[in-house]
């Protein structure tokens, strides 16, 4: 709009608009630029008072180091990489093909399971965790039958000679996320497929292509910002889960997020707790990458069209 | 599409929904009629505990769960109805709070189960007139500022919308809690001492806050791509026929965003209908707690080692109908959009 | 960076190697601990470690963790570090085994009131006694002239005195935090006021004349600290401890160590102990005593259960205490009690009881925990409180069968 000269904004306008924009910009940085001030500085510092010594303490790397090295983070950091490089992956091919499907349907049956999807999105994950619960603790036994049939169970020997108790198992993880995330991910997708014309695929078809050979190479390549935009949420909601994680996963294959948790209850010493804070922050750094790296994606994504549906 | 090719794209979805979300949903239901618990026996017990120097022991009758001859607790599971929910909804103690004398509704908001909804609530339909706000402010201020500003600043502006939202409530609550940074400011400027954590009402405000700074980004993007799409002709024929700043906004602008404010008021509803990283970012467990925390609160196990887990699923069903109710607006105008198109 | 980063790991991996002599045994056997995370744990951790091949997690919601890891099978741990209240859980689910035959074995070095019995039976192995006392800035009474408190309304007093003088806005301070630090405040107060939690048949017998007096007692108390006080929990009380900020506060012995450590304490040598408060002229320490010991998995194989003990025995060993003595106030030989043991060897001479752990009082606590909240923060009176207690109680016991 800024270049139609009609529209030019006047002076005032201009001014006022950048304040507030000034405004919002500290509001919006500043907790996190405090943060992660207070994680480079010693606790005597750190803690004060007087924002002076929390601005100009000197600069340690010791919390880091600690949390890193010998309260061995990585691992946490492994766990949290594993877990959301599978429910991105998974989720966004079953997502996408699924959102193909609904976009092209006009039945009632699409109507509905778009429907269902729509309540599933709004359901608070409590309500799916206490569900989980008893039969992920109890796995072995409920799952025995299955290991004892006939077929079926030879073939299930060959990957485990007992069934699994999925409590703190990071793949049983990844399906519970990929569900959870499934609603959204097929509502978006089917808007990013809705915007890609029928024309395009009946001329796939014409040309000889299977219905899912059109798909693959004539629709996909024109949905890779859809894609984008829709695993960039997909990567926040694995990444950033806290309560299925905390609740369905050990201690040894516990993600980032509810590992802080630990490390807020362990202090004991004042430097503990900004041990936690460094740790807070090196939750958020992938994040701060990822935003850098992929916002043209994000914003040309959604101006493409999911927010048209 | 034909329906065979149709039911294959969409099978694994279809699936694990049904794997993942159906079924827990209806064992939840199932699971919050019955009740399942340990068969104790009293019997005499030797303990021994060390004293200080000496051992004490004592011989006492004691309550003890029954182990079966494999070593594992003796289960059994009855059937209660609704038991579990009275036991949650509690009518006796809600017909008394609210009979003449009864302590209206503060008496009722003591209730563990209304004090969640009326926290749950009042975030619910606080919270959206904000985010929608500040989202829409902010996007038209992005859009009025030079194009080569626009890449930094959207960056910055996304970053509390991508942080962790445990962590966002820790940053935020680092910043207030005691005598955190920024109370120290608001006792100076106020001039009076502040226990921001020490009152459920200043806390209620604080985690407003804090969802409004987290997730107002998220409108403010999805305005933002809007607004690219806005139609130039009608905004400069809205100009020719001598339509002011404001009258384009509300004309024209919002308008052609009407159908995104329906979707960032749509996602925020079920956001927040959820909220629960709050109370454990705020630690506000002591006087604010929501729908979704009672749940986990029933589910994390006890000092006994005991998960209440009919509890649990009665109170997730409540909360499930809740946010039912809550979208048949939705629902109803969705179902007529379709019949129309078809 | 990365060259610190990497002298930091190799002088790590030096160091465990030439501890390792520490060990009686090669460890050959991958164990894996899961117990708290205060001092005492990692000290005790960190010499379980010199033998080898143990991976020691400590985590302070281990209560939560461990029931549902160890009922796994294969359990997820070999190793558990228990408490009088976190024992039960493990032993109403049968998840631990009976350590008599590896005490036989392995347990020469062991007093007798190290082991505890369940039914006969050893189940875990004790390591220290733990409790809360009165811990009080010496400095401060002496100079307004205040003798040391023997009862709450000595403290009472003393806190107005402090107060009136101007020298501290909050004098006093607790593990007030909503939730179980919250209803042990309440546990400890109410059976220094002569209480029964439950009567024979399992039912509650809070709603009683004690009940309301360790309430009015608890109000009391917190209007002399800061506001915040329920969030506070034993690491927040210490910190405003180590700041100055407090006079007086009934605190974890386990805590005690850390005020006088000069890297985060403003109060070095100032703080003295004593036994905890009475709560009524000849009654007993408003206090209960816990201990803290170690565990073993029932779903693992004999041989690890074996190796997990032995590294476990080294673990409590000693050496061990000889090169912790202030970190806790140690069952195990060799531990030469000093001036941080000084106020829980006094509670329990003045007949401070054991803390019961049975499943009645877990239940009991949980519900306290949830219901006083509202009675601290003024929505709820005092019989109010006692009868949503006992509801919430009854509740949870009729759920899991402990009251028909």
């Amino acid at each position: 709009m800024a270049e139609t000269k009609a529209l030019r904004a006047p002076l005032g306008l201009k001014l006022g608009n950048a304040a507030f924009l000034a405004v919002w910009i500290v509001v919006a940085l500043f907790p996190l630029a405090w943060t992660a001030l207070m994680s480079f500085k010693a606790p005597v510092d750190a803690l004060s008072a007087n924002p002076l010594r929390v601005i100009f303490g000197p600069v340690t790397w010791e919390h880091y180091k600690a949390v890193w090295i010998t309260h061995g983070f990585y691992r946490n950091f492994l766990n949290s990489l594993l877990i959301t490089a599978g429910v991105v992956t998974i989720s966004l091919t079953v997502g996408t093909l699924a959102g193909y499907a609904l976009a092209r349907a006009r039945s009632n049956l699409a109507f509905w399971i778009l429907i269902t999807a729509l309540v599933f999105r709004a359901l608070p994950h409590s309500v799916l965790v206490t569900g989980y619960l008893p039969p992920f603790l109890n796995s072995r036994e409920l799952l025995m039958p299955l290991w004892d049939a006939p077929i079926l169970g030879w073939i299930l020997h060959l990957f485990a000679p007992v069934p699994p108790t999925l409590y703190g198992q990071p793949w049983a993880i990844i399906l519970v996320l990929v569900s959870i995330n499934q609603p959204f991910t097929i509502w978006m997708m089917r808007s990013f497929f809705m915007n890609v014309p029928h024309e395009l695929d009946e001329a796939a078809r014409v040309d000889g292509c299977t219905h899912f050979g059109a798909f693959w190479r004539v629709i996909m390549p024109v949905m890779w910002p859809g894609v984008i935009t829709t695993g960039l949420f997909s990567f926040l909601l694995a990444y950033n889960d806290y309560l299925v994680t905390a609740l369905l996963l050990d201690a040894q294959s516990q993600t980032m997020v509810p590992a802080i948790s630990q490390f807020l209850n362990r202090d004991t010493r004042a430097s503990d707790q900004i041990e936690a804070i460094a740790a807070a922050v090196s939750i958020t750094a992938p994040l701060f990458v990822l935003v850098l790296v992929f916002q043209r994606q994000l914003v040309s994504g959604l101006t493409a069209g999911a927010v048209k549906g | 599409m034909k329906a065979r090719t149709f039911a294959l794209f969409i099978a694994p979805s279809v699936v694990l929904m049904i794997l993942f979300i159906a079924l827990p949903l209806a064992s939840v239901l199932v699971q919050s009629f019955y009740n399942t618990r340990q068969v104790f026996e009293v019997v005499q017990v030797e303990n021994c505990t060390p004293g200080f120097l000496t051992s004490v022991c004592t011989t006492e009758e004691r309550s003890r769960p029954k182990l079966d001859a494999a070593g594992r607790p003796v289960l059994e599971t009855t059937f209660v109805g609704l038991d579990t929910y009275r036991l949650l909804l509690q009518p006796e103690a809600v017909a008394q709070a609210l009979s003449a004398g009864g302590g209206g509704l503060p008496a009722l908001f003591n209730l563990d189960f209304y004090r969640a909804l009326r926290f749950t609530l009042t975030f619910t339909l606080l919270t959206g007139p904000f985010v929608i706000g500040i989202g829409l402010a902010v996007a038209l201020a992005v859009n009025g500022i030079v194009r080569s500003l626009r890449g930094p600043v959207i960056f910055i502006m996304l970053l509390p919308f991508i942080i962790t939202p445990v962590i966002g409530a820790l940053s935020i609550r680092w910043l207030f809690i005691g005598d955190g940074i920024l109370t120290v400011a608001l006792e100076w400027l106020l001039g009076r001492d502040l226990s921001l954590f020490a009152e459920g009402w200043t806390l209620e405000i604080l985690m407003m806050l804090y969802r409004v700074w987290h997730v107002a980004p998220f409108a403010f993007v999805v305005f933002y791509a809007g607004l690219q799409t806005v139609d130039q002709d009608t905004l400069e024929s809205a100009i020719v026929d001598g339509a002011s700043r404001f009258e384009r906004l509300r004309y024209v602008v919002v308008p052609h965003l009407m159908p995104l404010i329906v979707f960032v008021t749509l996602i925020n509803l079920m956001d927040s209908y959820r909220v629960f990283e709050e109370v454990i970012g705020f630690s506000s467990q002591a006087h604010r707690i929501s729908l979704q925390y009672l749940t986990y609160s029933y589910l994390t196990p006890d000092e006994t080692g005991n998960r209440a887990i009919s509890r649990a699923s009665a109170s997730s069903m409540l909360t499930m109908i809740g946010i039912v109710f809550i979208l048949i607006p939705l629902l109803v105008r969705t179902w007529r959009d379709h019949r129309v198109t078809r | 960076m990365i060259r610190t980063i990497l002298a930091a790991a190799s002088l790590s991996l030096l160091m465990s190697a030439g501890a390792q002599a520490a060990c009686a045994f090669r460890n050959e056997v991958p164990l894996k601990s899961l117990t708290g995370s205060f001092e005492a744990w990692k000290a005790v951790t960190g010499a379980m470690n010199e033998c080898g091949n143990v991976q020691a997690e400590l985590d302070a919601n281990f209560r939560q963790k461990q029931p549902p890891a160890f009922a796994a099978n294969p359990s997820l741990y070999h190793i558990g570090g228990v408490a009088n209240g976190t024992l039960t859980p493990l032993m109403n689910a049968g998840t631990i085994r009976p350590l008599d035959d590896l005490v036989a074995k392995y347990g020469q070095n062991l007093s007798p009131n190290q082991l505890i019995r369940n039914d006969g039976r050893i189940m875990a192995v004790a390591m220290m006694v733990n409790s809360q006392h009165l811990m009080y800035r010496e400095d401060i009474l002496q100079e307004l002239g205040i003798p040391a408190p023997k009862t709450w309304d000595d403290v009472l007093a003393a806190a107005e005195k402090i107060k009136a003088s101007g020298k501290l806005q909050y004098p006093l301070s607790g593990t007030y935090k909503a939730g179980l630090d919250l209803a042990l405040e309440f546990i400890n107060m109410y059976l220094g006021f002569g209480g029964q939690f439950t009567k024979a048949d399992n039912t509650p017998a809070v709603n009683s004349e004690a009940g309301l007096k360790s309430l009015a007692m608890l109000k009391r108390i917190s209007g002399y600290m800061d506001p915040e006080y329920l969030v506070a929990d034993s690491t927040y009380v210490q910190k405003q401890f180590q700041q100055g900020k407090i006079a007086m506060a009934n605190l974890w012995a386990s805590r005690a160590a850390a005020l006088d450590d000069p890297k985060e304490s403003q109060v070095v040598g100032k703080v003295a102990m004593a036994a905890a408060p009475l709560a009524m002229a000849g009654g007993k320490p408003a206090t209960t005593m816990w201990w803290d010991g170690i565990v073993v998995a029932k779903n693992i194989k004999d041989a690890e259960a074996e190796a997990a003990f032995r590294v476990a025995m080294e673990g409590i060993d000693t050496e061990m205490v000889k090169a912790n003595n202030d970190t806790a106030v140690w069952l195990i030989k060799g531990f030469e009690p000093g001036r941080f043991a000084k106020g829980v060897v006094a509670s329990a001479m003045g007949g401070a009881p054991n803390y019961p752990s049975t499943t009645a009082m877990g239940l009991m606590q949980t519900a306290l925990g949830e219901r006083l909240p509202d009675f601290m923060t003024g929505k709820a009176t005092a019989e109010q409180t006692l009868a949503a207690i006992e509801a919430s109680y009854l509740a949870r016991a009729r759920e899991q069968g402990l009251v028909r």
